[in-house]
């Protein structure tokens, strides 16, 4: 604390040294108006810095992060596509397209590590020289091998490197993004439906009604997009226990098998065109998937109703570039439009939003549509407004 | 003893006023600086829910999976652009395939779900073989299955053996036209044109609207059973919440209504050499 350091200095001063009291004196002042000039000044800058900043992009960036170590010695145990010598290389340099395909996928893909070829070409001396042998054995093997040894064939995921010689990290970071335009795919395939809902099974057990195949499947989204049944959210209660409405989520394409149904050629960008989507990050980013926090709301369900056009409730979906930033676009407005009481008489059993404010003063959750993160909050104003 | 104490006090009080003096004016840019952060951005927007639909012979119908642009200014602001918009030479989807050399069966296929693109279909079997057969698929999937020696990849992804003009060439032709006009705009403007497709109930949100006069347009026309349908609209956006936009929705039509300012260009789709 500068300023009151400042006046202990002036009274120990005047005590002491009582025949300097004008110099010192004048001098303290001034050192007083620099710090308080200096703080204010700190102040403004930060306050404008504030106001100017750039919103945070909404992919966090893990704290133990590193990029492309300079000046350190390279761990040629860890592999990074942002090193100097790497970026500066084509995609197609290393990944051949396609990888022998009929052994891992059903159809063309780059679906595995570059050939040895597409390492030793450059780094011959971290493979082959004594040095190399010492210990474990090449350090480089182990960027795709689980084990440096000449018959090792345990391999690590494709996509998913070692990188056990960096600093921890969480499993599933990449060394990419991925850019999807929804709003320019929306414009070719808005159209676009096939003979029934790609989850079939499903749709016909809560619809109850067998599909139509003339009436067409707008759910255009659902080429990407389907039932996550990894992600769960926490248990219903009965009579909601159906196991199809405990997965709410929808998962993201994990392979290329939907991007090749148009992009595989001519197309642009075209499959060999890796950089065409992925985009380099100078570091590792964080898993792709969004924050979830989402209420308990089941696609597949509704008591068949729910079984909507996407962008009904998705309202956003089809103006934006990119979803980073996005925040949850769908209004509770959608929601009221059965889930209130002067609907109750179409959808009898169905629980209202007002319901689920009564609830929430009773016993301070809302449980039937929210998972308790977010039920214990206080229920926000557009909740009143929307059944209004 | 005392006149040093004085002196003391006296240098204090200095000190204290100094002090107030520089700490006032920063405690206000403080106070200042806390409540514009903490005010919502959003507030301050606006929503606009449009409803799309046309009258045909057949009855009033919405209009689907059309987009419509979101341009700053009034329409007298925005009159060079829209005599951009009226000059364009909007060919239609059936002329330009038919100009393309396009068969038949691609140009019903196309028609039969209003697509602009092959890309807004599944190729089912049934357009692989037997009546329903479009040459170009056929040859298309002669080829991919040559190549991906597996039929239902090879079905999958026809559209990536196709030549361009008939994958996407109508599309590509129209969105050229209008990234074209949205370039100029924002050139002009140095605001962000927004954009939004609605569903299948001709419904859209444009959502998070900073207050203001903005001309709403389909920029390129919309192709319906019969016509091409050009819209060019005005609307003051107003602060308002999605709920309050809901409940009163802009309803454009191809029918006259006074109470909007509003152009609406109708013109029947040309006939097409065969």
């Amino acid at each position: 604390m500068p300023p009151v350091n400042g006046l202990r200095e002036i009274n120990t001063m005047l005590a002491s040294h009582k025949h300097l009291a004008p110099t010192a004196l004048s001098r303290a002042l001034w050192v007083c108006v620099i710090v308080l000039f200096f703080i204010g000044g700190t102040e403004i800058v930060g306050s404008i810095a504030a106001q100017t900043r750039r919103r945070p992009r909404t992919t966090t960036r893990p704290k133990t992060q590193t990029s492309a170590p300079r000046g350190a010695p390279p761990k040629y145990s860890a592999f990074l596509h942002s090193s100097d010598k790497h970026k500066n290389l084509t995609c197609n340099e290393c990944h051949k397209v396609p990888t022998s395909w009929t052994a891992k996928r059903d159809f063309p893909d780059v679906a595995d590590f570059p050939d040895h070829d597409a390492c030793v070409r450059c780094h011959r001396q971290q493979f082959f020289t004594r040095q190399a042998m010492i210990g474990t054995g090449p350090a480089i093997c182990t960027v795709c091998h689980v084990r440096a040894a000449p018959r090792e064939q345990a391999r690590f995921a494709f996509g998913k490197p070692n990188n056990s010689a960096q600093q921890a990290k969480a499993k599933d970071e990449r060394q990419f993004t991925i850019e999807f335009p929804h709003d320019k795919h929306q414009n070719v395939i808005a159209m676009w439906h096939g003979l029934q809902s790609v989850n079939t099974s499903l749709h016909h057990r809560l619809k109850s009604v067998p599909l139509d195949d003339k009436k067409p499947d707008y759910n255009n989204c659902s080429i990407c997009h389907q039932t996550d049944m990894s992600l769960a959210i926490v248990a219903l209660a009965a009579p909601n226990a159906d196991p199809a409405l405990l997965h709410p989520f929808k998962s993201m394409p994990r392979t290329h098998d939907s991007c090749f149904n148009c992009h595989w050629k001519n197309q642009k960008p075209a499959a060999a065109d890796c950089a065409g989507c992925h985009k380099a990050a100078p570091t590792f980013i964080a898993e792709l998937g969004r924050k979830r926090i989402s209420a308990k709301f089941a696609h597949e369900g509704g008591k068949g109703e729910h079984i909507a056009e996407c962008t009904t409730c998705h309202i956003n979906i089809t103006r934006v570039s990119t979803t980073r930033g996005l925040t949850p676009d769908v209004p509770l407005n959608a929601c009221a439009a059965c889930h209130r009481d002067s609907k109750k008489i179409t959808y009898s059993k169905a629980v209202t939003i007002e319901a689920e404010i009564e609830q929430f003063n009773k016993t301070g959750e809302c449980s039937y549509c929210h998972t308790p993160d977010v039920g214990k909050k206080k229920p926000p104003a557009s909740h009143d407004a929307a059944v209004q | 003893m005392a006149s040093g104490r004085n002196k003391r006090g006296g240098l204090l009080k200095r000190i204290l006023f100094l002090f107030s003096f520089f700490l006032l004016p920063f405690a206000f840019i403080f106070a200042f600086s806390f409540v514009a952060h903490t005010q919502s951005p959003e507030s301050a927007r606006g929503v606009v829910r449009l409803k799309i639909r046309y009258k045909s012979a057949e009855g009033t119908k919405d209009l689907p999976r059309k987009r419509f642009f979101l341009v700053p200014g009034s329409l007298e602001q925005n009159q060079p652009l829209i005599e951009k918009i009226k000059a364009l030479n909007a060919t239609s989807r059936e002329c330009y395939y038919r100009s393309h050399g396009a068969s038949e069966a691609l140009i019903k296929w196309l028609k039969d779900n209003d697509c602009e693109s092959v890309y807004c279909r599944e190729v089912e079997d049934k357009y692989l073989s037997g009546a329903e057969a479009v040459p170009e698929f056929l040859k298309a999937f002669a080829q991919a299955l040559g190549e991906l020696k597996n039929r239902e990849v090879a079905r999958r992804w026809l559209a990536n053996y196709l030549a361009p003009e008939i994958r996407s060439g109508f599309y590509d032709q129209k969105q050229k036209a209008i990234q074209s006009l949205v370039n100029d705009v924002e050139t002009s403007t140095r605001k962000t044109v927004m954009s939004i497709m609605t569903d299948r109930k001709g419904t859209a949100y444009l959502t998070n609207i900073e207050p203001g006069t903005y001309m709403i347009s389909n920029l390129a026309g919309s192709e319906t059973e019969k016509t091409n349908i050009l819209w060019i609209c005005e609307r003051e956006v107003k602060a308002t919440d999605l709920g309050t936009a809901m409940k009163r929705p802009m309803i454009l039509s191809n029918e006259k209504d006074p109470k909007l300012k509003c152009e609406v260009i109708e013109r029947p789709l040309p006939v097409c050499n065969k």
